[in-house]
This record gives structure tokens, C-alpha cells and sequence, in this order.
């Protein structure tokens, strides 16, 4: 149950040169847009040609330019669910689901449709057309109809960006349960972070036509290996450093000077701490002799979303105008309530096991 | 009324429809997914009967299909005569001047199919002819019937290649229009004025009914 891909194409002024390897776990390929995620796909998929490279899945060539393989897309028994769905218009649910199970003896065929619609609770939708169903249900019938030939590897190239967000859970829900008896392998390409992380166990990110970074979700997420991926995976505050002795650097662009826990052997180039992992208080509160990396803050601007407040904090000195800001911190909205009404300098805290240092 | 002029012109048409539709629809394939980069050579030259005056390209069928050519010699040695002044010199005359009546249509449909349900297609196993007749033909009915409607009207309409190739033969080649120009001739004007009302109506109600089901028909999985 592996799928292993190690392929290279150039365009005019683009070149995709992608390695990964994904074995059994649902592996998410995060990227901004325009980084060669959906190039990828299509190439394992077998619609674009790479230029040179090798696409396997479970130790079955699918390509390999050495030995001039290149199976053809109807062959590869690799299940592609759209970002548009690509729905036969003019077939049923029923007749989509069976398209890809044609050449099976018809009971057979049968009782894969009927599993299909039953997984993927859209029994009641067997005889509809394409064109009579909501996104959310369009979205379901082009997961049962690519799962229903049992293809070798899945891959799912956005599923939910056509989505409203009150349907993306319940669907996100319903695909992780599938993804769960699915025995293939599963590339999810996204470029939302947490939708990815929720539903898969590794992560590939590509930047720029290339890998930036793999591994499983956690570790990538922790200690993002460059400013890039950093980015990618919603990091929003960032600092040039100078000097690095004792634990320590100066964070040029915050105007402060960090305790920091991680090890390198080169110089870091920045500095970054999650938004969510900026902790604010109010300044009485804070335990200013034993905190390390406290800081007193203003506010400049905050922006209100229900449940949390994105709030933009200059370190040091009160801002000039509310784009006069250092980082932005995420604090919950009963935590806000009770802060904003306390006179500001605030206290900023950059925990030490919090920060990670960029190279780049 | 000259009945055997208006059996004659529905059985060319009807015939050069059907054989149209049998070879307009792998030339429009080939011409809308082609890469070839001298593609644009070959629709050139479909498109041709569309600017040419009738008589020209009858007057290079006649002497091509003449017995002095090969295509006509071919002809003869085989069959035994002559393709000129015969029913089959006409249809064939009338397959090639309607050409471009049925594959532009056909190719404008297939044109207008997604490109990803084709790609949806191969990635379900299809190969490329099960998903022509399982999503490119079935999502491009309308170009196909009107490529047939089209190529079907444009023959009995058809006049300077009938009377350049097929001459005017009563029962063998002389078609309504050719029989409306002889009577017109003759100043028989009650004759010629019957004759061309029948066609007028019997034209009008052809396209009338094709247009009004095809319509109905395709229009029912657009609908939600």
C-alpha cells in the first residue's frame, strides 16, 4: 500500500521537480496555490506527462521515463474525486457510481453500487441527476464513484473548497470514515491547513514547485524547517534575528531580545511563534521576575471573529496607527472581554518552548 | 406535382444525411482533439464547399469522377459505368458538398464537452472509444442532430452540383429543385409554384419537429 512519486516537468517559467512517498496513512499535499499541487496530482493520475521521473503505486510502475512507462490513464487504477466532481451530467447517481465498475458480471456490479450509495448515505439519491443535487451531496456521489472501482491509490484534489463551511465538517467527518476502510492509498491536496491536518496523518508541502517539507503532521507543524513552510502551516509572526549566543537572540523587527530553547548549529536567520501561542495578560498580573521573554504591549488593532479575537500588539513602545503592529496574538473571547477593559501596557509572553527558529 | 422529382430529393437527402452522419462524426473528432499542429489544413479544406460556387465544385467532381480520371476509372472497372449522370454520382457529389453542414455542427458539440469529464472518464477505466460513446456523444446530441438536420435541408436545396454532376435525368437525378427550375422554364408556373410550396412546407416542418424534440428530449437531466 505505497505510492511513490518522484517526478520532474518544466513549463515556461515553472518547474515541478515533487518527491514523496506515501504508504497507507492519508498523506495531505499542503501548498499555496500555484505551488504544483493539482501538476502533481495529474501526473499520478495519469492526464500530464512528466518530462523525467517514476510514479509507482504499491511497487507497480504506473511511469518511469528511464524505461519509457507510461500506463495510460484508464489503466492506472488510480481514483481521482475532483475538485469539480466532474459529474456525468446525463447519468444517474446510480449509473455514476457504476460507470467506473462496467467490465464486473452485473450482480457484482450491482452490489458495489449499493455499497456505495449505502457508505456514502446516498441511497435515497440513487435515480437523481447530477444536476438536481445540492454541492454537499455532488461531492459524496464523486467520493462513492471514484472509491467504487477500488482503485489502488485515491486522490482528492480539494474536495471541499466548493463547500460552505457548516457542510465541510459533516463531510470532512464522513471522508475521514471512509479514508478509514479505504485499504489504498490516499493523496489529499489542500491548500487549508487545518482541514489537512484534521484528515490526514503526514503531510508533503510544496512551495514553488517543489518539496519544502514531509514528515508527519505534528512534527512539521512544530518545528516548521523553513519560513515557507512556516507560512503554509499559519504561522503569522516573524522576525529577522542578529546574534545568537547563550540561548538567546535579538529579534530585530520585534525590538526585544528572546530566550530560546532550540539548538542550531548555523546561525537562524528568523524567529516565529504561532498567533495561538502568544499568551496576553494584563500587566499587574503577570509575574514580571519570573517569566522569561515578558514583554509590556499595546494594542493596535483587533479584529472580532465569534468566538476569538485576532489581536495586533506592538512590544516596547504604543503604536503610531493600528498597521504599527509586531505580532499578532489569538486570545479567546471570554479572555478579551476581561483584558480590554484593563488600562494598557499589557504583558506579552513569547514562552521559550514556543519559539522556533527559522534557517533560510 | 412531380412526385417522383419529390421521392427522388427525399431519398438523396435522407442518404446523404445518414452517410454524413457515419463520416462527419470521426473527421469532427479527429479535427477537435487533434494536436497536429497542420490541422488547420484539413478543416480548410472541409470548409470548402461552404465558399465555393456549386458549379465549381461540381465542375471538378464531374471531371474527377469523369472516366478519364482515376477515381473514375477506379469506378468504372468496378461497377461497370460511369459515376457522372447516375444517382450514386449525385449522392456522392452531395455527400461532399454538405460535408461541412455536418461536421462543424458535430465538432462544435464535441467542443463544447467538458474536458473533465473526459478526464473523469479515463480515470474510471474508460478507454477512449467506450467514453466517446458513453460521455463525449451522449453530452453532444444537439451538434449531431443538428449536423443531420442541417446536411439533410442543405441537399434538398441543392441545385448547381445536382445539374452539374447528376445532370437532369427524370427519376435518376432530377431532384425538386431541378424539376422547379424545368417547370419555372416552361412557364408551367402552377406546376412550379405546387412543387416549391410542398418543399417549403415539407422543409419547414422537417426542421420544426427535429429542433422542437431534440430540444425536449436533451432538455430533460438540464432541468433541476
Amino acid at each position: 500500500m505505497a505510492l511513490e512519486v518522484a517526478i520532474e516537468k518544466r513549463f515556461q517559467g515553472f518547474r515541478l521537480a515533487v518527491e514523496f512517498k506515501a504508504d497507507g496513512a492519508p498523506v495531505a499535499l499542503l501548498g499555496p496555490s500555484g505551488s504544483g499541487k493539482t501538476m502533481t496530482l495529474r501526473a499520478i493520475a495519469g492526464l500530464d506527462t512528466p518530462d523525467r521521473g517514476r510514479i509507482a503505486v504499491d511497487q507497480r510502475v504506473l511511469f518511469d521515463s528511464e524505461r519509457r512507462i507510461n500506463v495510460p490513464a484508464r489503466d492506472r487504477r488510480v481514483g481521482v474525486l475532483f475538485q469539480s466532481y466532474a459529474l456525468f451530467p446525463h447519468l444517474t447517481v446510480a449509473e455514476n457510481i457504476a460507470f467506473g465498475v462496467r467490465q464486473l458480471p452485473p450482480d457484482e456490479r450491482e452490489r458495489r453500487v449499493e455499497d456505495q450509495l449505502a457508505s456514502g448515505h446516498i441511497a435515497h439519491l440513487a435515480s437523481r441527476y447530477p444536476a438536481t443535487l445540492s454541492g454537499g451531496e455532488q461531492q459524496r456521489v464523486a467520493l462513492a464513484r471514484a472509491i467504487a472501482p477500488d482503485p489502488a491509490a485515491l486522490l482528492l484534489d480539494e474536495p471541499f473548497s466548493a463547500l460552505d463551511t457548516h457542510l465541510r465538517n459533516a463531510l470532512e467527518r464522513q471522508l475521514r470514515e471512509t479514508l478509514a476502510t479505504y485499504r489504498g492509498s490516499t493523496l489529499f491536496v489542500s491548500h487549508n491547513l487545518e482541514e489537512a491536518y484534521r484528515v490526514c496523518g503526514d503531510l508533503v508541502v510544496l512551495a514553488h514547485g517543489s518539496v519544502a517539507a514531509r514528515g508527519p503532521k505534528e512534527e512539521i507543524f512544530r518545528h516548521p524547517p523553513t519560513l515557507e513552510v512556516a507560512r503554509v502551516t499559519g504561522c503569522r509572526n516573524f522576525s529577522r534575528t542578529r546574534r545568537f549566543a547563550d540561548g538567546r537572540v535579538e529579534a530585530i523587527d520585534w525590538g526585544c531580545t528572546l530566550r530560546v530553547i532550540q539548538n542550531f548549529q548555523k546561525p537562524p536567520e528568523h524567529v516565529a511563534i504561532r498567533a495561538n501561542h502568544v499568551r496576553v495578560r494584563p500587566w499587574e498580573m503577570s509575574d514580571q521576575k519570573n517569566t522569561e521573554n515578558l514583554f509590556p504591549c499595546w494594542l493596535a488593532a483587533a479584529a472580532e471573529a465569534p468566538f476569538r479575537v485576532t489581536a495586533d500588539l506592538r512590544i516596547g513602545t504604543p503604536p503610531t496607527n493600528p498597521t504599527d503592529f509586531h505580532l499578532q496574538a489569538e486570545i479567546l473571547k471570554p479572555d478579551w472581554e476581561s483584558l480590554r477593559i484593563v488600562p494598557q501596557p499589557w504583558a506579552v509572553e513569547l514562552a521559550a518552548d514556543r519559539l522556533f527558529l527559522l534557517p533560510d | 406535382m412531380n412526385w417522383e422529382a419529390v421521392l427522388l430529393s427525399l431519398k438523396l437527402a435522407v442518404s446523404v444525411a445518414a452517410i454524413l452522419l457515419v463520416v462527419g462524426m470521426p473527421i469532427a473528432y479527429w479535427v477537435t482533439f487533434s494536436r497536429w499542429r497542420w490541422k488547420f489544413v484539413v478543416e480548410a479544406i472541409v470548409a470548402l464547399p461552404l465558399v465555393l460556387p456549386p458549379t465549381v465544385l461540381g465542375y471538378y467532381i464531374l471531371v474527377g469522377l469523369g472516366p478519364r480520371h482515376f477515381a473514375g476509372k477506379l469506378w468504372q472497372s468496378v461497377f461497370g459505368h460511369t459515376l457522372p449522370f447516375t444517382f450514386g454520382g449525385l449522392l456522392a457529389a452531395s455527400v461532399l458538398y454538405s460535408l461541412p453542414f455536418s461536421v462543424q455542427p458535430i465538432a462544435a458539440g464535441f467542443d463544447a464537452v467538458d474536458r473533465r469529464l473526459i478526464e473523469a472518464s479515463w480515470t474510471l477505466g474508460a478507454s477512449r472509444l467506450a467514453t466517446f460513446f458513453r460521455v463525449v456523444l451522449p453530452l453532444s446530441t444537439v451538434g449531431a442532430v443538428t449536423g443531420l438536420v442541417l446536411s439533410f435541408a442543405h441537399t434538398i436545396g441543392e441545385f448547381g452540383v445536382v445539374l452539374m454532376v447528376g445532370g437532369n435525368i427524370p427519376g435518376v437525378t432530377r431532384t425538386v429543385s431541378i424539376d422547379i427550375y424545368d417547370q419555372t422554364q416552361a412557364a408551367n408556373y402552377d406546376v412550379a409554384n405546387q412543387t416549391a410550396l410542398v418543399l417549403l412546407l415539407f422543409s419547414f416542418l422537417v426542421l420544426a419537429f427535429i429542433y422542437g424534440t431534440s430540444r425536449r428530449t436533451l432538455g430533460l437531466w438540464r432541468r433541476s
